[in-house]
C-alpha cells in the first residue's frame, strides 16, 4: 500500500503544482511590459488574487500540495535509503540514467530553498506586513509590482532567483514524466508525447521564470 | 591479455569485507569475463587461497544466476546482457576491473560476489502463477489469445529473475521484477480470475521484503538482460489502482 | 536378473489406460502422510513435486540453484513436440510416435514412446492454461513449425525461449504448492547419496552449499530429475552446474544405468576459442536451413573465409548427402564436421570449426529476409564472437549436448531399486540412440506431470502400511558418515592440480574417444587415459578452503570424481556395443560410404549395466518390437 500511496501522493501534488506554475508564469508575463502599464495590471491582479475567495482555496491547497510533496518525498528517500545501505564503490550510473532523474531529492532541495527564500521576498512582507512596508500604487493597489523590480534591481537576488530556475527545469523535466508512469499511464506512445511535452514544459518554465529577473535588472 | 581484479572479499554475511586486488594475465580478448574468473581462481587454488565466490549456470545469459557489478554498471559495461555474455574484448589490456556484488538490503550478501536473491521467489509465491491444477486444463485453442496480447504477454514473461533491475536502481526497487510477471499473468485470459488479487498479493510482499520505491530513472530497463521495458511499472501500478477500486 | 518392464498388457493404443484403470489408488487422507523428495527442479522436477503435492502428497524438493527458476530445462530453444494435428496436415499421434521411435533408431520401447506421444496433446492444453505465452496467430490460436527429422508442423514454440517459458510455468506452480505449505523447497542444496534401506529407497543425503552442513532426509519414496550428464565432457551445451552425482550415487548403490554412451552431439554451436573455455553455446539449428556449410578444400588454409573463392570450398554436406544437404540429421551433421576437422581441413584459430554461410541466402533472398528470419541469432553471435555474419560466415562446431541416457526404468519410471524413480533426461526411456528436436522438453513435462503422478500411487499404496523411517534410522547415520569422510578424503589431499585441470583432460579423452564416432582401440585406450585420470585426480587434486562453508571448489571437486567414473562406464558401453545405432556410431560398423550399420539381430536391447565393486556388469533388455518394423535411416 505505501509503495503506492506515497508515490502517488508525491505525483498528483506535483502535477497540481506544475499547473500552478503555468499560471504563476503567465502573470509574470506581465513585468515584461513597459513599467507605466506593468505597473497597474500587476498590482490589481495581485489584488484580485489576494482578496478572491476562489482563489485563497486554491492558496491553500497550493501551500497543502507543497507540504505533502515535500514530506512525501521525504519519506520515500528514507525508505529508499534504507533499501540501499551499501553503496558500490564505483556506479557508473549516468551510462543507465540521466542525472536528474538519479537526484531528485538533491534538486528538490534546491527548489525548497528557493520557495522559502521566495515566500520571505514577498509573501512575509505583503500578507505577513513583516519587512520594509510595502505602499500602494495610484489605483491604491498594494504596490507589489515595486517589491518585485526593487528586488530583481538587486544583483544577488537576480542571481539567486536565475540561477535556481536550473535544478527546478531538471526536476520538473523528470517529474512530469515520472508522474504519469506512478499513475499508471502506460501507452506507450502516449509516454513518449508526455516525455516530449515534459521536455518543452520544462525548458518554458526554467526559461521563462529565469529570464524574467534579468531583463527587469537590465530593463 | 592482462588486467587487475579489484574485488569484494566477503567470507560470511556478518563480517565486513572489503576490496581485494588480483593480477591476472594470460588471458585472451574471446575469453567470457567468467572464464577469466575461473582463470583467477585455478591461480588462487594453486597459491593455496580461497577462491572467489561467484555464481553463474547456464552461461548463456538465460537462467539468470550470474550477475556481478562490474566497473560501475550491472552485468558490465554494455546495456541489456548478462554478465555471463561479456568477454575480455570490452576491456582494456592492463585495465584494473572493479568486481562488487549486488547491493539491495534485500539483497544479503552471502558470501564475495554471491548474494541471497530470494526474496524474488517469495515475491511470486504469493501469487506469480495461475492456480490451476494439473489436469483440468480445457483444449489449448479453445480460449483465442490475440497476437499483441499474447506477444505482450511474452515481453514480460521474458525476465529471468538476475536481479539487475534491484542491483542497478539507486533506491533498490524489485518494480520492473514483479511488474514483468504481474503483468505477463495479468494480460492473459487465463490469468484474469485472480487479476486483482495478484496484483494487491504480490506488490505486497515486494514491500514486505524491503525493496524501495520506484522513482522511474530508468537505469533498470538498461541493464535488463531481456530488455523489459519501465512502461511495464506504469501498467503495474494502473493494474493496482484497478485492484484498489475494483475488488 | 531379468529386468521387468512392467509393460502393460494390451494395444499399444490401450496400453497406458489399462495401466491406470489398474495401478493402485491411495485415499486422498493417506496421501497426506506419504513423503516424497523430488531432487532436482527442472521441468520434470518441478512439474512433478507441484502435481505431487496437488494430489495430496507431502513433498519435498531439492536444487543445487539458488532458485528453482535456474533449472536447464530453460534454456532449450526450440520448442516442444505435440500431436495437435492444429496444422491439418496429417499428424497423429500414431505418426509422432513412429517419428520418435525411428529418429531414436529403434532403441527405445513401443510401449513408452507411444505414450510419450499420446501426452503431448494435453501437455500443450496444460501449459496453455498455466500461462505460457505461445506463439500465435492473428486470429488467436496457436502456431506450429516444423523441425528436424519430421514432415508435420507439430512444434509449438514461444519466440526462442521455449524451454524458459514452460521452465517458468513450472517454477510459478511450484511456487504455488510451496505457497499452500505442501511443497518443502530447499534451494541451494545438493544431493550427495542415497539411502537404502531393506532394498527401498528411503532418503537422501545432502549438503547445504551455503554451510556446508551435511544434513539427512527421509521420504517414503525419492525421485530423481538432476538432468544430463553431458558436461563429463567438460565442453558442452550444459549448464556449468550440471551433473551426474545424483544418478551415478543411485547407480552405486544399485540402481542401472541404461545405454550411459547414447549422447547426442550438435552440430551447430560456437566452436572453443580457448583452453580456458567453459561452455559451448548453441546456435539454433535452425540457421541450417539457409546458412551452407563449408571447409577451404586445402588443408590448413590459412586465408580468409571471404578470400578462399567459390572453386576453393568443399561444401561437404552437400557433397556427400545431395537430398538432404544441409539439413542432414543432427548425428550425421556433426560426424561429417568432425571428420573434415580431424582430417585437418578445420578453420578458426583453433582449427575446430566449420563455416556457416549465410552469402548466398543473402543475396537470393535479401538482407532484409534474413534479418528478419534469424536476426535475434545473429545478434547473439556478434555478442559472444563479436564478428559481424552478415559479411563474415559463421564458425561452428559440432558440441555435447543431450543424454539419452541415464537410469534404466520401467514403464511406471521407477528404477531397479524399488521407491527410486529417475524422471526426464537423467532417465535413459523413450529417445533411443537419438533424441529428436523439440522431445526433450516434452519427455520432461510429460514425466513429470502426466506419468509419475499416475504410477508413484502404485509403489506407496504398499507403504502406507510400512512404518514410517527418519532419519535417526541407522542407516541415515551411515550414509552420512561415508559421505562426510569422502568429502575429507578430497580436502585431504591437497595435491598440486586445480579441478577444472582434471575436468580438462577427462573432457579431451571423452570428447576425442567416446563422442560422434567411437573405435574398439580408442575406446579401450580412453578406458586406461580415464583410469589414469582417475588415479591422478585421488593423489593430485588440491582443494581450498574447508568443508563447512560456502566452497564452489569442492562442489566441482565433488561432481567431477563422479563424472570420472561416470565416463569409465559410458566408454565401457560404447565398446561394448558393436554396432552403429543413432548417436553411436562405431567406426568399424559402416557402409563403404560411411554411413552406419545397425544390427538388430544383435543389439536390439537396451544395455543396463550393474555397479558391482568398482566393475561394470551387463544386464539387457531385449526390446521387441510388437507393433513396427526397425527399418534402416537413410538421408542420402
Amino acid at each position: 500500500m505505501e509503495l503506492f500511496f506515497r508515490k502517488s501522493m508525491i505525483a498528483v501534488t506535483g502535477l497540481f503544482l506544475c499547473l500552478f506554475l503555468i499560471v504563476h508564469l503567465s502573470a509574470n508575463c506581465i513585468l515584461l511590459l513597459p513599467e507605466e502599464v506593468a505597473r497597474g495590471l500587476y498590482n490589481s491582479y495581485s489584488t484580485t488574487l489576494r482578496e478572491n475567495p476562489l482563489i485563497k482555496i486554491v492558496a491553500y491547497a497550493l501551500y497543502l500540495s507543497i507540504l505533502l510533496h515535500v514530506v512525501y518525498a521525504l519519506l520515500v528517500s528514507l525508505r529508499n535509503k534504507k533499501a540501499k545501505p551499501t553503496k558500490y564503490a564505483v556506479n557508473r550510473s549516468s551510462e543507465n540514467s540521466t542525472w536528474a532523474s538519479q537526484n531528485m531529492g538533491l534538486l528538490g532541495a534546491f527548489i525548497l530553498l528557493f520557495i522559502v527564500v521566495h515566500l520571505a521576498n514577498f509573501w512575509a512582507r505583503i500578507k505577513l506586513g513583516m519587512g520594509d512596508v510595502v505602499g500602494t500604487d495610484a489605483l491604491g493597489n498594494v504596490d507589489v509590482y515595486a517589491v518585485t523590480s526593487s528586488l530583481f534591481h538587486n544583483i544577488y537576488y537576480v542571481i539567486f532567483y536565475s540561477f535556481l530556475m536550473i535544478p527546478l527545469g531538471f526536476h520538473l523535466h523528470h517529474g512530469l514524466k515520472s508522474a504519469f508512469k506512478t499513475l499508471g499511464f502506460y501507452h506507450k506512445a502516449g509516454l513518449r508525447l508526455v516525455a516530449k511535452i515534459a521536455l518543452i514544459y520544462a525548458v518554458i518554465m526554467s526559461v521563462g521564470f529565469g529570464i524574467i529577473p534579468l531583463i527587469v535588472y537590465f530593463k | 591479455m592482462k588486467v587487475a581484479f579489484r574485488i569484494w572479499r566477503q567470507d560470511n554475511p556478518n563480517e565486513k569485507g572489503g576490496f581485494k586486488e588480483y593480477q591476472v594475465d594470460n588471458l585472451n580478448a574471446d575469453m567470457s569475463f567468467l572464464e577469466a574468473l575461473d582463470h583467477l581462481n585455478e591461480l588462487l587454488v594453486l597459491r593455496n587461497e580461497k577462491v572467489v565466490a561467484f555464481e553463474y549456470d547456464c552461461r548463456e545469459g538465460i537462467c539468470g544466476q550470474c550477475g556481478v557489478f562490474i566497473n560501475g554498471r550491472a552485468h558490465g559495461p554494455h546495456d541489456n546482457v548478462t554478465t555471463c555474455q561479456l568477454h575480455m574484448r570490452s576491456f582494456q589490456d592492463g585495465e584494473t576491473i572493479v568486481i562488487e556484488p549486488w547491493r539491495a538490503k534485500s539483497f544479503p550478501v552471502i558470501k564475495d560476489l554471491i548474494v541471497d536473491r530470494s526474496a524474488f521467489d517469495r515475491i511470486i509465491e504469493q501469487g506469480g502463477y495461475i492456480s490451476a491444477k494439473t489436469g483440468t486444463a480445457p483444449e489449448a485453442n479453445a480460449i483465442p489469445i490475440g497476437k499483441e496480447i499474447s506477444d505482450r504477454a511474452m515481453d514480460a514473461a521474458a525476465c529471468i529473475g538476475c536481479g539487475a533491475c534491484v542491483a542497478t536502481c539507486k533506491n533498490s526497487s524489485a518494480a520492473l521484477f514483479t511488474s514483468a510477471k504481474i503483468n505477463h499473468l495479468n494480460l492473459l485470459p487465463q490469468g484474469q480470475p485472480e487479476a486483482y488479487r495478484r496484483v494487491i498479493e504480490m506488490t505486497a510482499q515486494m514491500a514486505k521484503e524491503g525493496f524501495g520505491h520506484c522513482t522511474f530513472t530508468g537505469a533498470c530497463e538498461v541493464e535488463c538482460p531481456e530488455g523489459i521495458s519501465i512502461t511495464n511499472i506504469a501498467e503495474m501500478n494502473a493494474r493496482y489502482f484497478k485492484a484498489k477500486i475494483f475488488s | 536378473m531379468k529386468l521387468d518392464t512392467k509393460i502393460p498388457q494390451g494395444k499399444l493404443e490401450e496400453k497406458w489406460r489399462n495401466y491406470q484403470v489398474k495401478s493402485k489408488l491411495i485415499n486422498p487422507a493417506n496421501k497426506k502422510k506419504l513423503n516424497v523428495i523430488v531432487v532436482g527442479s527442472g521441468l520434470s522436477g518441478a512439474g512433478a513435486a507441484a502435481t505431487l503435492a496437488e494430489l495430496g502428497y507431502d513433498v519435498q524438493c531439492f536444487c543445487y540453484q539458488d532458485s528453482a527458476r535456474r533449472a536447464h530445462s530453460v534454456a532449450a530453444q526450440g520448442g516442444i513436440n505435440a500431436a495437435k494435428n492444429y496444422q491439418h496436415d496429417g499428424d497423429s499421434v500414431w505418426r509422432m510416435f513412429y517419428d520418435t521411435l525411428k529418429g531414436g533408431d529403434f532403441r527405445s520401447r513401443e510401449a513408452n514412446t507411444y505414450r510419450l506421444a499420446e501426452l503431448s496433446a494435453p501437455l500443450i492444453d496444460h501449459f496453455t492454461q498455466q500461462g505460457v505465452p505461445f506463439a500465435r496467430e492473428y486470429g488467436g490460436v496457436l502456431v506450429n513449425r516444423s523441425f528436424g527429422g519430421v514432415q508435420v508442423q507439430r512444434t509449438f514454440y514461444a519466440r526462442g525461449q521455449t524451454g524458459k517459458q514452460l521452465l517458468l510455468a513450472a517454477y510459478s506452480q511450484l511456487s504455488k504448492m510451496i505457497r499452500a505449505k505442501k511443497v518443502s523447497m530447499f534451494p541451494r542444496k545438493e544431493m550427495l547419496d542415497l539411502v537404502v534401506i531393506d532394498g527401498k529407497a528411503k532418503g537422501i543425503i545432502v549438503r547445504d552449499l551455503v554451510s556446508g552442513d551435511i544434513q539427512r532426509y527421509a521420504a517414503d519414496t525419492v525421485v530423481l530429475a538432476t538432468g544430463g550428464y553431458s558436461r563429463v565432457f567438460r565442453l558442452s551445451t550444459m549448464a556449468i552446474g550440471c551433473n551426474g552425482s545424483a544418478i551415478w550415487k543411485a547407480h552405486k548403490k544399485g540402481a542401472f544405468f541404461a545405454a550411459p554412451s547414447f549422447t547426442q552431439i550438435h552440430p551447430t554451436a560456437l566452436p572453443q576459442s580457448s583452453e580456458a573455455q567453459s561452455k559451448l553455446t548453441l546456435m539454433s539449428e535452425s540457421l541450417r536451413n539457409d546458412g551452407r556449410i563449408w571447409v577451404p578444400l586445402k588443408k590448413g588454409d590459412s586465408r580468409k573465409a571471404n578470400e578462399i573463392p567459390e572453386e576453393e570450398r568443399d561444401y561437404y554436406l552437400e557433397r556427400r548427402y545431395p537430398s538432404f544437404g544441409n539439413l542432414a540429421p543432427r548425428d550425421i551433421a556433426s560426424r561429417a564436421a568432425k571428420e573434415r576437422i580431424d582430417a585437418g581441413y578445420g578453420v578458426g584459430r583453433l582449427k575446430n570449426a566449420v563455416y556457416l554461410d549465410f552469402k548466398h541466402a543473402i543475396k537470393q533472398f535479401g538482407l532484409e529476409t534474413i534479418k528478419d528470419r534469424y536476426g535475434n541469432l545473429f545478434t547473439m553471435y556478434q555478442k559472444i564472437t563479436g564478428v559481424d555474419a552478415y559479411t563474415k560466415p559463421m564458425q561452428i562446431s559440432p558440441a555435447a549436448h543431450f543424454s539419452m541416457g541415464g537410469l534404466w526404468v520401467d514403464y511406471e519410471l521407477m528404477t531397479t531399486i524399488p521407491g527410486l524413480y529417475a524422471i526426464g533426461e537423467c532417465n535413459f526411456s523413450d529417445h533411443g540412440a537419438n533424441r529428436l528436436g523439440a522431445n526433450s522438453l516434452l519427455q520432461a513435462s510429460v514425466d513429470g506431470y502426466f506419468i509419475l503422478p499416475n504410477t508413484i500411487n502404485n509403489y506407496l499404496a504398499s507403504e502406507i502400511k510400512e512404518t514410517t523411517v527418519d532419519t535417526d534410522h541407522p542407516a541415515f547415520f551411515e550414509v552420512e558418515k561415508e559421505v562426510k569422510e569422502y568429502i575429507q578424503q578430497i580436502l585431504s589431499i591437497d595435491g598440486n592440480k586445480t579441478v577444472d585441470h582434471f575436468h580438462r583432460e577427462l573432457g579431451k579423452v571423452m570428447w576425442q574417444e567416446c563422442a560422434m564416432s567411437r573405435n574398439k582401440t580408442g575406446l579401450e585406450k580412453a578406458i586406461t587415459q580415464i583410469n589414469k585420470i582417475k588415479e591422478s585426480f585421488w593423489s593430485d587434486v588440491k582443494v581450498t578452503g574447508h568443508s563447512l562453508e560456502l566452497n564452489t571448489e569442492l562442489e566441482k571437486a565433488l561432481r567431477l570424481a563422479d563424472f570420472i567414473e561416470l565416463g569409465l562406464l559410458m566408454c565401457t558401453d560404447a565398446l561394448e556395443r558393436e554396432e552403429s545405432c543413432g548417436a553411436h556410431f562405431r567406426e568399424e560398423y559402416q557402409t563403404a560410404d560411411g554411413e552406419a550399420v545397425r544390427l538388430d539381430d544383435q543389439y536390439a536391447y537396451v544395455s543396463a549395466w550393474e555397479y558391482s565393486n568398482g566393475d561394470f556388469k551387463l544386464h539387457k533388455e531385449e526390446l521387441e518390437f510388437e507393433f513396427v518394423k526397425p527399418t534402416v535411416r537413410s538421408y542420402k
